[in-house]
């Protein structure tokens, strides 16, 4: 009953509470643990720093770095919101389209398909010809990546909906607009963001090899660089603020999610 | 929460024919369908699905369809509605020709349909969003709706948090709040529980006697038909014309129990001796 006799406030609250927080709970004393024993074993053994840095060692270098790290991550952040925004923007109209229009599920559908089962990154040599090292070309390749599930799932989603909604629809005077974004969007919308959830995991881990392949800024740039002058602990400092941005994203698509569709069951 | 208590059910004895949601801009429309035939998919997969029928449909009549599944009793509402073209013949409502989808009536169907994103009292808002129209005043006359149908409190609850029983109230409201001058409703009741059935189609005669929508009633039961009907149509298997005609003369309110009619029983087995001839029966 919690979704209908409360606001915004309490639906946020529900998105971050219960089991929410006690996983997160679980999973930081496991990092923490993880850490330790990390750190014991690396003191222990005496391993140098250019082998495998200690916790303490890359730790302390994301905060020392932290105005480069945050940039690069910045930049990581941004290429993974333009391509996924952009691989939204372009698969939900598509997915519509598709469903609606027989001729484009028979022609155009197989070669989406046949173009998603190419590894995304071998485009990347080609991207960079087109359009030069940089951030552009790697958020393409997001792009690339997330478009798929959010395709798919969106078809889904517009196929599944009862045709006779849009009897009811009609039958109200609603025009084919209308029906669209009262009726059939929403309807389709758990579908479609199942498949946004997929598709931002695509990107999250899509990001970074983009970045090592074919981009100037960002943690995948970073580590590269980093790894061309032997600087482990860099490294391990971009590795940790790259999980960082991946558990940013994830988290915050549960919390949009909720905040979308209050009145899914949990 | 239950579907009804006696509280509500008092509160909804008829207060003369007034119309509960006020300013009744409708009464109810005549339909007229002559020679209404549907043909599923063309050629070698053609399917003729319906008809031909004629209906006489008159304003503010309390009309049921009843016949075996997949007869085209359903295909019947969609095409005295506009909603589907037909194979042939033409369909008049309030004595103008029928050449597309016409918006003031309202359809419930057997799943309550109701949108899960949108709450209770949202989903017969939508009626007021999509046809653009004042929604303080609209607002009012849904609330009026839910305190006829006993749905008060529950405003603000998604779909998935009623009961089946309201549910399908509340698709009722949705099909009633702009006031249309017809309701059509196909196997409105068919997922219900006995018990609620009854209720609701008791709580469905009384709106209509305060209304007089005209209403076209699709059902497979005997007792529903009888139950709520002025005149019932009985339809052949596949493909579906109307067999017969039977006017239900029966006092209005029903009772719960119609065996308290013993033209209740007649009329019903007339009905089963029909389904038998048409070997929709096999004992
Ligand atoms: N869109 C459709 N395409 C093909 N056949 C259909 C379609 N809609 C209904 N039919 C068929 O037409 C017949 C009548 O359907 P319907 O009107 O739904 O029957 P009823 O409501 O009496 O059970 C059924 O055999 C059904 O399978
Ligand atoms: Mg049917």
């Amino acid at each position: 009953m919690a979704p209908a006799q409360s606001g915004a406030r309490a639906r946020l609250m529900a998105a971050f509470g219960g089991s929410y927080l006690s996983s997160v709970l679980i999973g930081t004393v496991a990092v923490l643990l993880l850490l330790g024993v990390w750190e014991i074993a690396l003191r222990f053994f005496e391993v140098p720093i250019w082998l495998a840095p200690k916790p303490s060692d890359f730790l302390a270098r994301l905060y020392t770095d932290r105005a480069l790290i945050a940039g690069h991550a910045f930049w990581t952040s941004l290429t993974i919101v333009e391509g996924f925004v952009l691989g939204v923007l372009v698969a939900i109209p598509l997915a519509l389209a598709i469903v609606s229009v027989g001729a484009l599920e028979r022609g155009l559908y197989p070669v989406i398909v046949f173009l998603n089962i190419m590894p995304k990154t071998v485009i990347g040599p080609i991207l960079i010809i087109w359009f030069g090292i940089g951030p552009l070309v790697a958020a393409l390749i997001v792009f690339l990546m997330s478009f798929f599930p959010v395709l798919v799932d969106s078809m889904s989603g517009f196929r599944l909906v009862d045709r006779r909604l849009f009897y009811i629809s009609r039958s109200m005077g609603a025009s084919s607009w209308q029906t669209f974004w009262k009726v059939r969007l929403p309807a389709a919308m758990p579908h479609i963001f199942s498949g946004m959830k997929i598709g931002v995991v695509k990107a999250v881990e899509g990001v970074i090899i983009a970045e090592f392949i074919a981009s100037n800024k960002g943690l995948g740039f970073m580590i590269v660089r980093a790894s061309a002058f032997m600087d482990m602990t860099l490294m391990f400092s971009g590795l940790v603020a790259a999980a960082i941005v991946a558990l940013i994203f994830n988290g915050a698509m549960s919390i949009i999610g909720q905040w979308l569709m209050p009145w899914s069951r949990h | 929460m239950t579907d009804t208590t006696m509280a509500d059910m008092n509160s909804r004895i008829p207060s003369g024919l007034v119309d509960p949601v006020g300013e009744a801009n409708a009464t109810g429309a005549s339909i007229n369908a002559k020679g209404l035939t549907k043909v599923f998919g063309s050629g070698e997969n053609a399917f003729h699905a319906l008809g031909p029928i004629d209906l006489d449909i008159k304003p503010g009549e309390f009309v049921s369809i009843i016949g075996p599944s997949g007869c085209g009793k359903s295909t019947t509402m969609l095409l005295v509605t506009g909603l589907e073209p037909p194979s042939a013949g033409s369909v008049e409502i309030d004595g103008k020709p029928l050449t597309a989808p016409i918006s003031e009536i309202g359809i419930v169907f057997q799943d309550h349909l109701l949108l899960d994103f949108r709450t209770a009292i949202n989903n017969v808002m939508l009626q007021q969003e999509i046809r653009g129209l004042d929604r303080a005043k609209f607002r009012e006359r849904a609330d009026a709706l839910f305190a006829r149908l006993g749905l008060t409190g529950a405003e603000n609850r998604y779909p998935w948090q009623l009961s089946g029983g309201m549910r399908q109230r509340v698709s009722i409201a949705r099909a009633l709040v702009h006031d249309p001058s017809m309701l059509l409703m196909d196997e409105p009741f068919g997922a219900l529980d006995a018990i609620t059935r009854t209720q609701i189609r008791h709580d469905l005669e009384m709106l209509w006697l305060e209304t007089r929508k005209t209403v076209l009633f699709i059902t497979h039961s005997i007792e529903e038909a009888v139950g709520l009907s002025d005149r019932v149509l009985v339809m052949s298997k596949s493909p579906g014309t109307i067999v017969e005609e039977i006017v239900i003369d029966l006092p209005r309110p029903r009772p719960a129990h119609l065996g308290e009619y013993p033209e209740f029983s007649k009329y019903a087995e007339r009905i089963y001796r029909i389904f038998e001839k048409l070997g929709v029966y096999k004992f």
